[in-house]
């Protein structure tokens, strides 16, 4: 039987490699379509962190997703208009230079969820998930109603940021800095779910007690699994607005939110890999059913039910062997 | 005063108009085995709650060291030397049994935020976790996932995890339920072991262990200290006869 190491290593190559092929064979629409599950996984790791390996059901990770992408946006709309943004304590008109747009998602969508973690994190369970969900509304309705950056209609960047010698124009090369970054979350989510402090958020979705009983901090452990675990969607959330060049509201709703959650659920929960699987899936039925049906997301419920029912811990479970704690 | 480790004065917790614990005083010398017995219901397990912090207290104090810990969080009193099993085991089920006593371990080693360095290269933690559990005799189990492990080789554990914190005081709450005649024997001897470190406040139903390893015995009853003394006064107590023992001890 496939390991799912093994499997994890199948899925890394088809990722290198699909969209060579749609380059080779002149299809640049499958190269976006794996930059988006890309992306999107990206931000499927980063729930999946606080969701799989911590136990905490965020229901608001739109929020950073949301944050990171309009930090992209405003920050890349004052650069192509040169409009002034600020002008205390610094003036600025923006950047469209990815290298300075990254560590401002960076640390936005950590202080967010910094902020957002020590107001929900005092409550468990329901509220937890309702607390969630009720901070990523809030800035829906609010992005809703900011008119300076398109309120409802979003706002549309003409040209994707830009990276020192690189054109990002270019599908294939875009595509290459999402799988960068990808990469470099799933090293630094291994690092994190391998060492003592993944050993600590590990313990604590199965019996937090006990984890206090032995002094360890568990507030500010989940504290901090939060903050990274928002920290990586708002990275994602700023890859998707370079993706679609265009940002609106509908990203810090609450069904992207439930979207992100499905990619961790479909691919499984506490999985490394299953997010990408997950949100692969996910892209593929979008793209498959909603060509015979506008009611795909039927179909999808239908086969999310399934799943849950049969084949409870993801479709990664189908291979076996567990990532973590193996010698 | 001196010789006192854990001095717990007048501790009162009250559901509405139900006292679960009513002003209890008791304490703890250093090398000492204190037994807490009594009937189910008494008060006991609540009381353990309120030592640690899990259960906040209505009144009373409680000094640790000569260091009032009565504000301290149930996080705070374990890092300053109060270490507990459970009544009910309280284990992380798919951790291996080893990985349990490693985490056990992490605080004491300021190891919980070591970000990415992976902890099986941690080969410290991971050999003073086996002496730990060799000393619990759960060695040839190590690697078998906990959730996996007998109910006795879990209550074993328990006490494992409470020995890797090296603690001031140890509060055992029904450490040998469940356990074998060997199981209890084991667990006897390194109980006599272990108080000279650090002494037990032991809650057992298991009258022979109780006898065979207290030096004094507090009685609880509907929630008060009916009576304390060492194992013979306790023996020979009426009251106690009456409230728990019985007539055939």
């Amino acid at each position: 039987m496939i390991i799912e190491k093994v499997f994890n290593k199948w899925i890394l190559l088809f990722l290198f490699t699909i969209p060579v092929f749609g380059f080779v064979f002149e299809e640049p629409y499958y190269i976006t379509l794996t930059t988006k599950v890309v992306i999107l996984g990206i931000a499927g790791i980063g729930l999946n962190l606080a969701l799989g390996y911590c136990g905490l059901i965020s229901f608001g990770h739109a929020a950073f997703f949301g944050l990171g992408g309009y930090v992209t946006g405003i920050l890349s709309f004052h650069a192509l208009n040169s409009e002034l943004m600020f002008s205390w304590p610094f003036v600025s008109s923006g950047s469209s230079d990815m290298l300075v747009i990254w560590p401002i998602v960076i640390l936005s969508s950590a202080f967010l969820a910094l902020i957002i973690g020590l107001l929900s994190l005092r409550t468990t369970g329901v509220y937890f998930i309702m607390i969630t969900l009720a901070f990523a509304q809030m800035l829906y309705f609010f992005a809703i109603s900011w008119p300076n950056y398109g309120g409802e209609d979003g706002l549309s960047i003409y040209m994707r940021n830009s990276l020192p010698i690189i054109n990002t124009m270019d599908p294939l090369t875009f595509y290459f800095i999402c799988l960068f970054w990808l990469l470099v979350v799933i090293f630094i989510s291994a690092k994190l779910i391998n060492s003592s402090f993944g050993m600590a958020f590990q313990a604590i979705k199965q019996n937090e007690e006990r984890v206090k009983s032995v002094g360890i901090e568990t507030f500010k452990v989940k504290l901090l699994v939060f903050v990274i675990s928002g920290t990586i969607t708002g990275l994602a959330g700023s890859l998707y607005t370079d993706l679609n060049r265009f940002i609106s509201p509908s990203v810090l709703n609450w069904q992207m939110s439930g979207e992100i959650m499905i990619f961790v659920i479909l691919g499984g929960i506490a999985r490394l890999y299953g997010p990408i699987v997950g949100a692969a899936f996910f892209i593929v039925i979008e793209q498959t059913l909603g060509g015979y049906t506008e009611n795909w997301q039927f179909w999808l419920g239908l086969i999310l039910i399934l799943e849950i029912l049969y084949v409870r811990t993801g479709i990664l479970s189908l291979f076996e062997k567990k990532f973590k704690y193996e010698k | 005063m001196k010789n006192k480790i854990l001095n717990i004065k007048n501790l009162s917790k009250s559901y509405g108009a139900f006292k679960v614990t009513d002003e209890i005083t008791i304490d703890l010398h250093f090398d000492e085995i204190h037994a807490l017995i009594g009937p189910n219901g008494a008060g006991k397990s609540t009381l353990i709650k309120q030592i640690v912090g899990s259960v906040k207290h209505d009144i009373g104090s409680i000094i640790l060291d000569q260091e009032d810990i009565t504000d301290l969080t149930d996080v705070e009193r374990a890092k300053i030397g109060i270490s507990r099993t459970f009544q009910v085991s309280s284990i992380i089920p798919q951790f291996s049994a080893i990985d349990n006593i490693v985490l056990s371990l992490l605080d004491k080693s300021s190891k919980t935020f070591q970000l990415f360095k992976s902890i099986k290269n941690n080969k410290d933690l991971y050999s003073n976790a086996k002496k730990i559990l060799k000393e619990i005799e759960l060695s040839e189990k190590s690697d078998i996932s906990a959730s996996d492990l007998s109910h006795g080789d879990r209550r074993k554990l328990e006490v494992g995890l409470a020995l890797a914190m090296d603690p001031k005081v140890f509060l055992f709450d029904e450490p040998m339920a469940g356990l074998d005649e060997s199981g209890t024997k084991m667990m006897i001897n390194l109980f006599k072991k272990i108080k000279t470190n650090s002494p037990i406040l032991l809650i057992e139903h298991d009258m022979d262990a109780v006898f065979a390893l207290a030096d004094r015995v507090s009685v609880i009853n509907y929630g008060k200290i009916v009576a304390t003394g060492t194992v013979d006064e306790i023996r020979k107590n009426e009251l106690v006869r009456d409230v728990y023992l019985g007539y055939e001890i």
